[in-house]
């Protein structure tokens, strides 16, 4: 029992990631009906930065400045992203643009960076274990636990909660309604589309000390990101928080429990939310137009 | 496309003596190129050789690798193989089959190379065989581990200085059985390559008495996060772990295995691929004590190898790596085979290679089997810190 219970902390950890990253794909996509591939780019971004910066070994000072580095790099990617997406409303060229823009950011990183595996240690005070329950357990995966609960707070009072939050909620579910009385939705477009972007490179850093920088991963990640925004539905924080938790505790303690169908269970969740509820587990309101 | 519609305007405009001559002289050219093409295959003092290495993808640290190595004896010989000048033409494998083959059949077909060399890999290099096989062209294999490769699907035209996976796994075996009292477990990526060095392990740990204690496969390529299984480890009541990961997989179990704290009670023992270059400099510390099986190391102690890594050094401004040595050893098989063969056709290089004896390489002496796999010795090797760097310190040789 006591190992089940360490497990399914290791997939908070991991679920805490997911969110931080899933949560821009899932208000862009909503939001903007944008398909944003380029999203695990601009999460390897946030990974590469992080070895540029802290190599092996560094302190908890130059951690934070990786960490501020990839979101403003993540943030001036995802503007980008968002003018260039704004300039064709078709949905297909937005998702080869965004695609393209990947392929050119992945390629230009292994140009720089090399093709070889990189890793990346915690920031020293953070790089030991801790026993819990008779078992060795990373500290610095119970730092990003922290982060995790800590940002979906800061997240969903936010979104929720504040006068700008009901902008965005707002534009999710009619973009021309609220353009109509008077409020600049291509500002609140970029803006989301930018905060999104930084906080999927931030994950980036983040997650570093875990799972590394190499080519490739982008892919990976994208893909997870996704499975958590089909989970979670469309455009809204609760969904993605949900839906990473959860993605997070299949990955873990549904391969803790079933290893065998270890390979599928992601998607055989993923399918089973599809059956029950098409829109997602939380979808925002209105935002998937039919 | 343009060149042709261009060529078939001006025949049908101008049905007159010249327009024909024009077509006829084209179609002469193009058959007189290709003849001048085969015809130097097959004499005079240079030879056309294919590297078919991957520079893309997840394999591409291990492609730049084997390009290297196959440079370095290049330059370190005048650039002259079996007294041949050598031309290479180098091209990408990528990742999968569905880069890799047509990749070969360009340089076979269109480069009209003597012999090819490379290949990461193992299903490109088994959905290779019958192309080379029927092409009558060598396909020197400097990585694919297949057992298949050198076993029930072997060629005369396919020859390995590399390694078969069961046969890393199996050097260990014994060693294994003998240190460790107890259980071993046994985890590995669910893919062939996997199945095969755990299978080979397995087959001669049990032959020596050793016990295992569980096993399992991870998803290829879609685990990143191996708590799960490390405490099912633990719970097992293992003594020894036994396992084979590559690239960034390998980075991840092996960070992982120690920051779960299994590496300070359990053990670590893998084939050699677990700890072997750029994965090494990335796990760094967290390696220290893994013990595995390769047949070379950087740190063996003999006037060649020495010799090999500084010049390595030197030339490339880092260690070499087993796949280095692989490709390496490839140029000097290749160097021997063009001397003794009769003409510089594939058929008399596969037949000079089954000739050539022992080669003095890096990572000792090593020689041809009968189904052209390399026999060779396997040695046992620990990771040390050395001075900043981590190095595979050899333990000593397995048999």
């Amino acid at each position: 029992m006591d190992t089940y219970l360490v497990t399914v902390l290791n997939g908070l950890a991991m679920g805490s990631l997911l969110f931080a990253i899933a949560l821009g794909l899932s208000l862009v996509f909503g939001m903007m009906d944008v398909l944003n591939l380029a999203h695990g780019a601009i999460y390897l971004v946030g990974a590469y930065v992080a070895v540029a910066l802290t190599g092996d070994g560094a302190g908890p000072a130059m951690f934070v400045a990786a960490v501020l580095a990839a979101a403003a790099a993540g943030a001036v990617l995802g503007g980008a992203l968002a003018g260039m997406t704004r300039a064709t409303p078709h949905h297909l060229d937005q998702a080869l643009l965004t695609l393209g823009v990947a392929l050119v950011v992945a390629e230009s990183l292994t140009v720089v960076f090399g093709s070889d595996v990189h890793s990346l240690a915690a920031p020293a005070p953070l790089d030991g274990g801790v026993q819990i329950l008779g078992q060795t357990y990373p500290v610095y995966r119970l730092l990003v636990i922290a982060f995790g609960a800590i940002l979906a707070l800061v997240v969903y009072r936010l979104v929720e909660r504040s006068r700008l939050g009901a902008v965005i909620r707002a534009t999710v579910a009619d973009r021309a309604m609220v353009s109509a009385l008077g409020i600049d939705t291509g500002r609140v477009l970029v803006g989301v589309f930018a905060a999104g972007a930084a906080l999927a490179a931030v994950g980036g850093v983040l997650a570093g000390p875990i799972l590394g920088a190499q080519p490739g991963l982008d892919e990976k990640v994208l893909l997870l990101a996704l499975v958590v925004v089909v989970v979670g539905g469309l455009g809204s924080v609760r969904g993605a928080l949900l839906g990473a938790v959860l993605i997070g505790q299949v990955q873990a303690l549904g391969v803790a429990l079933l290893p065998e169908y270890a390979s599928f269970l992601l998607f055989a969740a993923m399918a089973a939310v599809l059956l029950m509820r098409p829109a997602g587990l939380l979808p925002a309101p209105t935002a998937v137009r039919a | 496309m343009g060149v042709l519609s261009a060529v078939l305007r001006s025949l049908r405009r101008t049905t007159t003596i010249s327009g024909l001559a024009v077509g006829a002289l084209a179609l002469s050219g193009c058959a007189g190129s290709s003849l001048d093409q085969s015809g130097s295959q097959g004499s005079g003092d240079e030879v056309k050789l294919g590297l078919l290495v991957p520079l893309s993808g997840v394999y591409a640290p291990l492609g730049e690798d084997m390009r290297d190595g196959f440079q370095l004896y290049l330059d370190q010989h005048g650039g002259r193989l079996g007294g041949k000048t050598v031309r290479v033409v180098t091209v990408d494998e990528g990742e999968t089959p569905q880069t890799g083959v047509p990749a070969a059949q360009k340089l076979v077909t269109q480069d009209r190379v003597t012999a090819v060399v490379g290949v990461v890999n193992s299903a490109t290099a088994l959905g290779l065989r019958d192309f080379f096989h029927e092409s009558k062209v060598p396909l020197l294999v400097a990585n694919a581990g297949a057992d298949a490769i050198t076993g029930e699907r072997s060629s005369p035209y396919v020859w390995r200085t590399s390694f078969a996976n069961g046969k890393v796994g199996a050097a260990l075996g014994p060693a294994v059985a003998e240190e460790v009292d107890g259980g071993v477990y046994l985890i590995t990526a669910d893919y062939a390559a996997g199945r095969e060095m755990v299978g080979g392990f397995r087959k001669a740990f049990e032959a020596a008495g050793g016990k295992i204690a569980g096993e399992k496969y991870t998803p290829f390529g879609k685990t990143q996060d191996y708590q799960p299984y490390l405490s099912a480890i633990r719970n097992s009541g293992a003594k020894a772990v036994f396992s084979f990961y590559a690239g960034a997989e390998a980075v991840n179990f092996v960070k992982q295995y120690k920051q779960f704290g299994l590496a300070d009670r359990i053990p670590l023992y893998g084939t050699g691929f677990l700890t072997e270059g750029g994965v090494l400099n990335a796990q760094g510390a967290s390696a220290v004590g893994v013990k595995t099986s390769l047949h070379y190391s950087t740190e063996l102690d003999t006037p060649i190898n020495k010799a090999f890594v500084e010049a390595y050094r030197t030339k490339h401004g880092k260690a070499p790596t087993v796949y280095s040595v692989q490709a390496y050893d490839a140029a000097a098989a290749l160097d021997k085979a063009i001397a003794k063969a009769d003409g510089t056709g594939g058929e008399d290089i596969a037949e000079a290679l089954g000739g050539i004896g022992t080669i003095d390489s890096p990572r000792g002496p090593w020689s041809f089997d009968a189904d052209h796999d390399a026999r060779q010795k396997y040695y046992l090797r620990e990771v040390r810190s050395d001075g900043g760097s981590f190095v595979n310190a050899v333990l000593g040789e397995l048999d």
